[in-house]
């Protein structure tokens, strides 16, 4: 297994290739965005469209469970950046993997729990600001009991179970994904010559093709159920 | 144990990840709705309030078209009724005046008859008149020609005999 380089910056420890991954997808998002938004018109081109497109889609979710009219507005963007993010995270991984000496440097960021933990967090701690500032801090602890009281702690469990589900799918799917995109590249098709050589391309293309389907699927999925737990907090049961 | 497997292969817990995505994801954020998500969606509303502006006003000019189709078949039905009645009015206007016209001739010509007859009558009974009165007078002279020439005695005495005769009778 390789290691990943982890140095102690402010005494917090940082995964560099984590660092590198994200940082480069978010420059590629924010390129292909301002590519594909060069010129925006009531008319709209064909790079428009396919942007248009997509943020149809992701706002298609967010309308689909978030009820709240207030809340859509702003889950908008939330959901159009996560989606993009963790799509072209997930991709990463899949054709780009740097490795040197026994260090890995590129690979998808997603693959690791502690990222996709980042993400569950940072909607979970978004849930909990949209259900306070719709029903305050009185509200907001009520909706937990409701709508039979003895469900308190059910519902403070769900929470964490929300949290870890949402993150670790994410996680397992794509570590799963690279772990056996390393293994048909470094195992098999090395281990009897050409043979192997020739029969592991194909598998590592379909294996790869079948990755970008999981990594769509998957970035859907949490994306959806991000407005799924928010959308529940900023609607009253 | 258990963390170790999870968290990769180094064994540490590296929070300062979960910073820098925090602190990437909300300059992604940022740029991407200052460049892209911002004009995009505003562009997607605003061409939305142009679709409903422009369905509004197609509904309305259909409206329009159609209030004016009907005046126009009304004033096209009213027209074609007026057409009628002025045909129809100057039929009956020529009828009249031809009946009136026939009856005028006919009336001057039963006056003309009328008078020409009168005419012929008085001019009958002036001639008439006329020739009776000549007719004496010729008949007289005649007849005074004839007594004076050709009376013999003897017819003389027949005739103041049959004068005689007729006075008897």
């Amino acid at each position: 297994m390789e290691k990943s380089f982890v140095f102690k910056f402010l005494g917090l420890n940082f995964d560099l290739s984590g660092i590198i991954g994200s940082t480069l997808m978010a420059a590629v998002i924010l390129f292909v965005c301002i590519w594909l938004s060069r010129k925006v018109e009531m008319k709209p081109n064909k790079k428009q469209n396919a942007l248009e497109y997509l943020l149809d889609f992701t706002n298609n979710i967010v309308k689909d469970n978030v009820e709240d009219e207030d809340a859509q507005k702003h889950l908008s963007l939330y959901a159009f950046v996560l989606f993009l993010f963790i799509w072209f995270m997930n991709m990463l991984g899949l054709f780009l993997e740097v490795k040197a000496g026994d260090y890995m440097f590129v690979k998808s960021p997603t693959a690791d729990p502690v990222t996709t933990m980042s993400f569950a967090m940072m909607t979970l701690l978004l849930s909990f600001t949209f259900g306070i500032q719709k029903f305050g801090v009185g509200g907001f602890w009520r909706n937990y009991a409701a709508p039979v009281g003895f469900l308190f702690p059910i519902n403070m469990i769900e929470e964490i179970t929300n949290f870890l589900t949402l993150s670790l799918r994410l996680y397992g799917n794509i570590y799963a994904g690279e772990v056996l995109l390393t293994l048909i590249g470094n195992s098999l098709a090395p281990s009897f010559g050409i043979s192997t050589l020739v029969l592991a391309a194909p598998l590592a293309m379909i294996w790869q093709g079948f990755s970008v389907f999981i990594g769509s699927i998957q970035a859907y999925v949490f994306v959806t159920l991000s407005m799924v737990y928010i959308g529940k907090k900023v609607t009253k049961e | 144990m258990t963390f170790q497997t999870l968290f990769a292969a180094s064994g540490h817990i590296y929070l300062g990840n979960t910073l820098w995505y925090l602190i990437v994801f909300a300059i992604l954020l940022v740029l991407v709705k200052h460049y892209a998500w911002g004009p995009v969606s505003d562009m997607m509303e605003k061409r939305r309030q142009k679709v409903i502006n422009d369905l509004d006003s197609a509904a309305s000019d259909r409206k329009k078209a159609e209030v004016l189709a009907n005046e126009r078949e009304a004033a096209l039905k009213n027209s074609r009724q007026e057409a009628t009645q002025i045909l129809s009015d100057a039929k009956a206007n020529a009828q009249k005046t031809s009946s009136k016209i026939v009856a005028d001739a006919n009336t001057d010509a039963a006056s003309i008859h009328d008078k020409a007859k009168a005419d012929a009558a008085q001019a009958k009974a002036d001639a008439l008149n006329e020739a009776r009165g000549q007719v004496a007078d010729i008949s007289v002279a005649i007849a005074e020609k004839v007594i004076s020439k050709n009376l013999s005695a003897a017819d003389q005495k027949d005739l103041v005999d049959q004068f005689i005769k007729g006075l008897n009778e």
